[in-house]
């Protein structure tokens, strides 16, 4: 086939964004037409130029065709957004019915969640498995968080060697997002930005030190339906269509759960606020940087 | 005013739903039946009929399967569902009753 119609077909395959198995069944689709198409404009007597234009006009921008394949694809069942959302509800549950005051739950929660990570990640990264995949990094936070306790001097020095480690490990899921969709990382990082208003509401500027399970206590409730809100986020996310729509669900969601972090908190103000919006807001665009950046120096590779 | 395009949008899961009910077909084999049997009032960009084919298959209302021709060339055939034919008999009646009552009113003495 002509390079015109090849570099037609790569446009829509660069945009419509859908897993592996079902992009190579839709392009080889639209490549069987494309070669039933010109093979009828060249025996009409045009030039096989002529008949690639020609066929390129009966198709179609190929970014409308792209973006109509995606909204057929995109929108999940019911029991997918369910599973997505399943993640966030049990933490949310974690925390009003006060599973989390003993510590026996979280190798349970930790080992389940590993599991379904698992499980998704070797069948084809379905979009459910993106908000698992989120928190199956929490015990990677978790660490981070007891390396604090060790010695004076040993403290800073793991540090220095767990962030660097935490963040490849970090950019390296984050790209394998990417090269699916920009919005599945985000709704990854998700809960980031709230998790961090939580933990600064907690500790109440005394420090590591003054995190207590008395502090999480007065704040559990509030915890708790903010993980609701980004349940429901999510499970909307997964049932619309629309890419921009999911875009704002995962906006809106994120302003809702700062918003209450603010309120709950009678520490916390309107700088911590725009922090956190500021931090919400750089999960949502360096996925989407990134993946421009990463497809831009793919196409200039194959140039 | 209403569009010719609006007017397609608004009935091309009727159209493709009909002609696939009469036989399994493939994506260019539908865009020539369409163009040939409204003698060329249905026309689209056939980019966008891809989409909607894989809509109804997400609806469960189509299938699509390949077939591999003399020669070694694939196809994907769509056929209809059980679900598919019920829609369309549903559709179908929706439609001959709007024909039905625009009649009435635009030739009454046909009516």
């Amino acid at each position: 086939m002509i390079s015109e119609l090849n570099h037609y077909l790569g446009s829509i395959r660069d945009n419509m964004r859908l897993d592996s198995s079902s992009e190579k069944e839709m392009v080889d689709e639209l490549e069987t037409h494309v070669e039933d198409r010109f093979q009828e404009m060249r025996e009409a007597g045009l030039s096989d130029d002529e008949a690639a234009e020609e066929c390129i006009g009966l198709l179609g921008s190929a970014r409308l065709v792209a973006r109509q394949v995606y909204e057929a694809h995109s929108q999940g069942t019911w029991r997918q957004a369910l599973l997505a959302s399943m993640p966030h509800l049990f933490f949310a549950l974690l925390f009003t019915l006060k599973w989390w005051w003993g510590m026996s739950w979280l190798p349970i929660m930790l080992g389940f969640i590993c599991g379904i990570v698992f499980y998704g990640w070797f069948r084809g990264k379905p979009a459910w498995l993106f908000p698992w995949l989120g928190y199956s990094l929490l015990p990677v936070v978790v660490a981070g968080l007891f390396l604090l306790f060790l010695p004076k001097g040993w403290a800073w020095a793991t540090i220095l060697l767990y962030i660097p480690l935490v963040l490849w490990l970090l950019c390296y899921i984050v790209i394998k997002g990417i090269k699916r969709d920009w919005l599945y990382s985000a709704l990854m990082l998700l809960p980031v930005p709230s998790i961090a208003g939580w933990f600064l509401a907690v500790e109440e500027g005394s420090g590591f030190s003054g995190f207590s399970i008395e502090h999480l206590y007065d704040f559990a409730p509030w915890i708790g339906l903010s993980f609701l809100v980004l349940a429901v986020a999510v499970a909307t996310f997964i049932r619309l269509r629309q890419r921009w729509l999911k875009v704002m669900v995962l906006g809106t969601s994120g302003l809702i759960t700062l918003g209450m972090v603010i309120f709950a908190s009678s520490r916390l103000g309107l700088f911590a606020f725009i922090g956190l919006v500021l931090l919400m807001i750089s999960f949502l665009l360096v996925p989407a940087l990134l993946e421009r950046r990463l497809k831009h120096g793919g196409q200039q590779a194959v140039a | 005013m209403v569009r010719r395009r609006d007017l397609i949008k608004g009935s091309i899961d009727s159209l493709l739903l009909s002609l696939i009910g009469q036989q399994p077909m493939y994506g260019y084999q539908i865009i020539k039946e369409i163009e040939g049997r409204s003698q060329g009032y249905f026309q689209f960009k056939e980019g966008t009929l891809y989409p909607a084919l894989h809509r109804l298959e997400g609806a469960g209302l189509v299938v699509g399967r390949w077939q591999v021709l003399s020669g070694g060339r694939r196809r994907r055939y769509y056929y209809i569902t059980e679900k598919g034919h019920s829609i369309l008999i549903e559709k179908t009646a929706q439609w001959q009753d709007f024909f039905a009552a625009m009649n009435m009113i635009i030739r009454p003495a046909n009516a």
